[in-house]
């Protein structure tokens, strides 16, 4: 999910107001708590490259008494980055190689058993499924919470379906890449 | 020419490819043609009949244009009960077939197509036991009558084209709303407010009506100036009326009692009976009425008949031989009692059909647990609960109707036909129960599979 | 992991419809509690499966125990009791009464099993509220959406405090937000109640709703994935 624009997101949290670091880290994590945390330092090298861009700039320093804390918000031109970046479709099916196809491939060449191999795959979907179901399910759970884990859930069953007809398969995929 | 053999063989390779049911339909199809080909045949020979002839059969009624009529009456009178089990036999499969002809439609056939296609398919049921029974009548007819006359062959080969012909016609009316939309046709799954066919029943009854008066019209002139012509002819508007009513009538008390029952109810089973009926009062109507008209009848007809025989037992100066008006009575009698029996299997097949339509629904039923019986009471209730009111109505009207011919005769009423009523009552309740083991068969796990 | 006892166990079942067979050795534990969701490609026997086990239909061979009885000793009556009582049933549409209400539908269980009926439509209409299906119970259920439908069908399977609810792909017919929101009320429901259901489907997303999985292959459990 890192191939998502950590700068873009950072300008987007920005532009409720000024902000420092740490605190663009935390509201990240609670917004999308089905994507990877990012890193504080992470954080900090996509602001500094964002002030040398221009597109954000320090608007201070603070310490309330605890480390000293710099406060970051975003110049006019990063608002304008930002809103194009947010109107700019994102490009569809990016990969048309994926990893499960990949070692599929390479199990069938070696020689392994590509039949395990996507069961045991499938296996693992659905745990990741059940946790992310629980998730979405729990009561209370907020509709941002429930849509991002749709989002994971409806990948990953895409990949489900296409393991079982790959599965369902397998002879006449073994036939053509043992014959190339 | 050519693409009426297209339909013709359409039609043919559907029947032949569906399930059992339509063979059901098609064979019951054929046998209410029969029924209404022999009766019309004998109406239309006896007609036929011109002034006074020596038949050997009938103790002499059918000698006299007066009588005959009376005869012809009483038979054309038994087309009614036969029209409500053909209107009853054409619900066999009908949501299937409906659907199959919607999907004709959707496949691209012209909403002509679709009428000549179905039309075949009732027409050549209805040719089938028209051309059985045709055959059967003439070679009765040859024994019985030397030469007949041009006119009865005329009659004959009408009446035999004639009710394939009605029946094609039937067929392609009650098919009009699926033509109509062959979508929503598609979609719906229980369609009928029941009215369409209730109207063709109607207009049945009313043909018959207009055929019996220009019979009576035609060949009793001779006896037009007996003072006894008032009366049955009265009495024949008297039950007119009320057949008229009876559609209507018992579909009004379906819906009441299911209206009235329905918040009312402690079981189970009375709830699911009388929720249907509040939901499509109209679908046994057809049935019911012509239990109402049967249960008239033979209710003033018992009476009439009491009344009548202690007449001819008493009196010792007497026109005829007794025998010759026992004969008649027996022969209305037995005109009752068919009527009666046809009306009987219109009401089984009506509850077999009804249950073979929701076989899914009671396989779910029984498949969460509702117990067996629950569904047979709620079947049995279906038939026994909207029945009640109409059968004591038209029970009232028939003793109403002997009490009046037993005091015109100055006879003591014979209270024992308000039995006639219940006797009824009883034996339509059996005939709805004999599709109970129906139920059992119906109700299997298999018919969860599909949709 | 060692478990207790399972509340429903079938082992060895086979099924043949006509000359087809439907169940070649089936065997699957259902503990109390517990939501296992049975997939398989169509054809494979998942329906004839909860069909056995929910005692719906006898098997050829095998054997299903059920709170330490076997369903094969029981007569049909004594099944259809076991059916209505400890057992419920959900199918993919359909198994509501038509001239029904919802909120009748919902009250007929409880009507069978002897309780008035008035109290029987005021429980009705508490669960068909858990299910939110607030404010329609005076519709019959071809005036409902799918989704309405379904959770009016799982209020009628759920209202008689059964230890099994048996799902035979129960949002087969529905959207993907009316089908979540089956599942999600089916889900707060069982847990609350702490009832047992044997889920049918065909659908990867609805079967992550549940504990566990077993995957069926030409009538017989197949064996999943060896966990790498």
């Amino acid at each position: 999910m890192i191939a998502m624009s950590t700068r873009h997101i950072l300008l987007g949290l920005l532009a409720t107001g000024p902000s420092h670091g740490y605190d663009l880290k935390r509201r990240h994590d609670e917004r999308f708590p089905q994507a990877r945390p990012l890193a504080y330092g992470q954080v900090y090298t996509t602001l500094q490259r964002l002030v040398r861009d221009g597109l954000a700039a320090v608007e201070g320093t603070d310490s309330d008494g605890g480390p000293e804390r710099t406060t970051y918000r975003a110049t006019d031109e990063g608002t304008r980055e930002l809103s194009r970046w947010a109107g700019e479709i994102a490009p569809p099916a990016p990969f048309v190689a994926n990893e499960i196809f990949a070692k599929v491939v390479v199990a069938i060449l070696s020689g392994g058993d590509p039949a395990a191999y996507l069961s045991a795959q499938r296996a693992a979907h659905m745990e990741r499924m059940r946790e992310l179901t629980a998730v979405k399910a729990a009561k209370g759970a907020d509709l941002a919470t429930v849509l991002s884990a749709d989002y994971a859930l409806n990948h990953l069953d895409a990949d489900l379906r296409w393991m079982s007809t790959t599965a369902a398969r397998l002879t006449t995929l073994t036939a053509e890449v043992d014959a190339a | 020419m050519n693409s009426l053999r297209s339909d013709l063989r359409l039609a043919w390779e559907l029947t032949r490819g569906s399930d059992r049911r339509e063979w059901w339909r098609v064979a019951l199809t054929a046998t209410g043609a029969a029924l209404a080909t022999g009766f019309a045949l004998a109406a239309v020979a006896l007609a036929a009949l011109r002034g006074s002839y020596s038949v050997p059969v009938a103790a002499g009624l059918l000698d006299e244009p007066g009588t005959r009529s009376g005869v012809i009456v009483g038979l054309l009178l038994l087309l009614v009960p036969v029209l409500g089990f053909l209107g009853q036999c054409a619900r066999i499969g009908a949501v299937h077939r409906d659907r199959r002809l919607a999907g004709l439609r959707l496949a691209g056939a012209t909403p002509w197509q679709v009428r000549r296609i179905a039309a075949l398919e009732t027409g050549l049921a209805c040719l089938l036991g028209s051309a059985a029974a045709t055959a059967l009548s003439v070679l009765v007819l040859l024994r019985e009558w030397d030469r007949p006359t041009a006119l009865a062959w005329v009659g004959i080969a009408l009446v035999a084209v004639a009710v394939p012909v009605l029946g094609a016609v039937a067929g392609a009316l009650a098919l009009r709303r699926v033509v109509a939309s062959p979508l929503g046709w598609v979609r719906r799954v229980r369609p009928h407010d029941g009215r369409g066919p209730g109207l063709l029943f109607l207009a049945g009854v009313l043909l018959v009506a207009v055929l019996a008066l220009v019979t009576v019209a035609t060949t009793s002139t001779a006896a037009s100036n007996r003072p006894n012509g008032g009366p049955p002819l009265m009495m024949m508007g008297v039950v007119l009326v009320v057949g008229a009513g009876a559609v209507w009538l018992s579909g009004a008390t379906a819906k009441a009692t299911g209206r009235i029952l329905a918040p009312r109810a402690r079981s189970a089973a009375t709830l699911i009976a009388a929720e249907r009926l509040r939901d499509d009062p109209w679908s046994a109507a057809r049935t019911h009425a012509a239990v109402l008209l049967v249960t008239l009848v033979g209710t003033g007809f018992m009476s009439i008949r009491q009344v009548l025989s202690d007449v001819v037992h008493s009196k010792r100066y007497l026109a005829e031989n007794a025998s010759y008006y026992t004969t008649g009575l027996d022969l209305t009698g037995a005109a009752v009692a068919v009527a009666f029996a046809i009306t009987l299997s219109g009401l089984a097949v009506g509850t077999a059909e009804s249950l073979a339509t929701r076989r899914r629904g009671l396989a779910a039923q029984a498949a969460a647990g509702v117990p067996h019986p629950v569904l047979g009471r709620a079947l049995l209730l279906e038939t026994a609960l909207p029945l009640a009111p109409a059968v004591l109505l038209s029970g009232l009207g028939g003793t109403t109707i002997g009490a009046w011919y037993a005091l015109l005769n100055d006879r003591p009423v014979p209270w024992a036909i308000a039995l006639v009523p219940v006797a009824a009552y009883a034996a339509c309740l059996l005939a709805a129960a004999t599709s109970l083991p129906l139920l059992r068969r119906s109700v299997r796990p298999g018919e969860l599979r599909y949709a | 992991m060692s478990r207790p006892v399972p509340l429903l166990s079938a082992s060895g079942l086979t099924k043949t419809h006509g000359r087809t067979p439907a169940l070649r050795g089936a065997s699957v534990d259902l503990h109390a509690g517990e939501i296992l969701a049975v997939t398989g490609a169509s054809g494979s026997g998942k329906s004839t499966l909860l069909h056995c086990l929910a005692g719906i239909v006898r098997p050829d061979g095998g054997s299903v125990s059920y709170d330490g009885r076997r369903l094969e000793d029981l007569p049909e009556k004594r099944l259809s009791e076991l059916r209505r009582t400890e057992f419920g049933v959900v199918f993919q549409f359909g198994q509501l009464i038509p001239e029904l209400t919802a909120l009748d539908n919902v009250a007929l269980p409880l009507l069978l099993a002897g309780t008035d009926r008035a109290r029987a439509r005021v429980r009705a209409g508490e669960w068909l509220e858990r299910f939110g299906v607030r404010g329609q119970e005076d519709l019959r259920p071809g005036e409902m959406s799918g989704g309405q439908a379904q959770r009016t069908a799982l209020a009628r399977a759920l209202v008689t405090g059964p230890k099994v609810v048996f799902a035979d792909e129960p949002t087969g017919a529905l959207d993907s937000l009316a089908g979540e929101q089956v599942m999600t009320a089916l889900l707060h429901t069982v847990r609350e109640s702490g009832t047992a259901v044997l889920l049918i489907t065909h659908d990867a997303q609805v079967a992550a709703y549940a504990d566990r999985e077993i995957q069926l292959r030409d009538g017989a459990v197949a064996p999943l994935g060896v966990t790498a």
